[in-house]
């Protein structure tokens, strides 16, 4: 294979695994950071690292995990760099509010800013496992803690937003 | 209420099913079969749960593709098909008691001699040392004492979480002139060599890709890590553990 036929494939196989995956990115990020507007700028970041290392990824199954641990830790690369505040849900900006802009279901808005308001070491498991479909397994190795201590974290991420918005009705 | 017949009491199951609403843990779907409370209970967090996902779904915008650089050979992959396994198993391996070595990380520097002309790239200097050190390489259960890891892990470079695996050899050693944490935790298909180089800045990740093993230098933070295993061993899962337990003192 010459080198133009093998940079159209390796061009190939990365817009097929962003077109795949790249909403899961975004989504992830964006749980992770509170705030869409970093969120695309840790996407757009994580989608240049994977594109240059886009060789170390050997099995397409494997292709979920590989993203979102990009995304990680691009996520805490920003995050190192510009030394965020905590997020004051009463003093958010603009880009932040706008994750929780108001919709036409009420319930939809507690759950959501239920969830925005959770600590992150119970926000990110719950959108792994919710959002995302990863195991128990999974999680802990994405996060890098045990599985003991991601059942520990996703039982308290739900009793504390069974707790704020109660019991309600599934839509 | 009953549980008789269950491996699982109704404490037990709360706290389960608000871990994991699929019920998918041993002696759920029995003990909710029998126990009209905590069947209820799993509906409640089902019907909580189908409420997050929808939350969880956020609008997602138009996606803008950076420009993505072109990649040249030379920084993605440092070849090492050149290593050839088993080159220099010598007897002295085999007499360990209770371990075995695993002879494929060796015989770079005979098969290759040129890269040793000066001191290399770092991805070249990385692969030196594993055949300086080919003993490190050993299958074992034994782990290192925490006084030997964090002797060799020092706080002045770095922390790490003795969680990541079983770390089986630890040793300071110097590449590119500066002193690195060598470090082999046991993996699913062998041993692993992990090299804290906290001064080692790297742009990308840098894959090393042989016969029989393959690895990657990582960019963490100022510096960087390097982690090569057997091929076949689940090195995404490998590196998350890796850097998520290292944190630079530096």
């Amino acid at each position: 294979m010459n080198s133009s036929n093998a940079d159209l494939e390796r061009r190939q196989r990365f817009d097929r695994l962003v077109s795949v995956w790249h909403r899961d990115m975004y989504r992830y990020a964006a749980w992770l950071s509170r705030d869409p507007s970093i969120a695309e700028d840790v996407v757009q970041e994580a989608l240049l690292r994977a594109w240059k290392s886009l060789d170390a990824l050997r099995e397409e199954e494997a292709a979920k995990q590989w993203v979102l641990t990009i995304v990680r830790r691009e996520n805490a690369r920003y995050f190192e760099r510009k030394r965020l505040e905590t997020v004051d849900i009463d003093n958010l900006t603009a880009s932040q509010a706008a994750m929780l802009a108001e919709s036409s279901d009420t319930d939809l808005d507690d759950v959501r800013e239920a969830i925005y308001k959770l600590e992150d070491d119970y926000r990110e498991p719950l959108v792994l496992q919710v959002l995302m479909g990863h195991s128990t397994k999974e999680i802990a190795e994405l996060m890098g803690i045990k599985p003991g201590a991601v059942l520990t974290r996703l039982h308290r991420a739900r009793n504390k937003l069974k707790d704020e918005v109660g019991e309600g009705a599934a839509t | 209420m009953s549980a008789a017949g269950t491996n699982m009491n109704c404490e037990q199951y709360k706290e389960a099913i608000a871990a994991d609403p699929s019920e998918s843990f041993d002696g759920g779907a029995l003990h909710s079969a029998e126990c009209s409370s905590c069947n209820v209970l799993k509906a409640e967090m089902r019907a909580l749960d189908a409420r997050i996902a929808t939350a969880l779904a956020i609008d997602v915008p138009e996606l803008a593709m950076p420009e993505l650089p072109p990649v040249t050979a030379e920084e993605k992959i440092v070849d090492l098909a050149s290593r050839r396994p088993g080159k220099f198993t010598t007897p002295v391996w085999l007499a360990l008691a209770a371990s075995v070595v695993l002879a494929t990380v060796i015989g770079v520097r005979m098969i290759n001699p040129d890269i040793w002309d000066g001191r290399g790239t770092l991805a070249e200097q990385v692969i030196a040392h594993l055949d300086h050190e080919p003993r490190a390489l050993t299958v074992t259960d034994v782990a290192v004492s925490d006084r030997k890891l964090y002797s060799v892990v020092r706080p002045a470079i770095a922390t790490m979480d003795r969680d990541v695996g079983l770390i089986t050899y630890a040793r300071s050693c110097e590449i590119d002139g500066m002193e690195v944490p060598h470090l082999v935790m046991q993996g699913e298909k062998g041993p692993i060599t992990i090299l804290l180089m906290p001064k080692e800045m790297v742009d990308m990740p840098i894959s090393l890709d042989g016969k029989s093993i393959e690895g990657v230098i990582l960019p963490v933070g100022k510096g960087s890590i390097a982690i090569i295993g057997e091929r076949g061993e689940r090195m995404n899962e490998v590196e998350t553990r890796v850097i998520d337990s290292v944190k630079w003192s530096i």
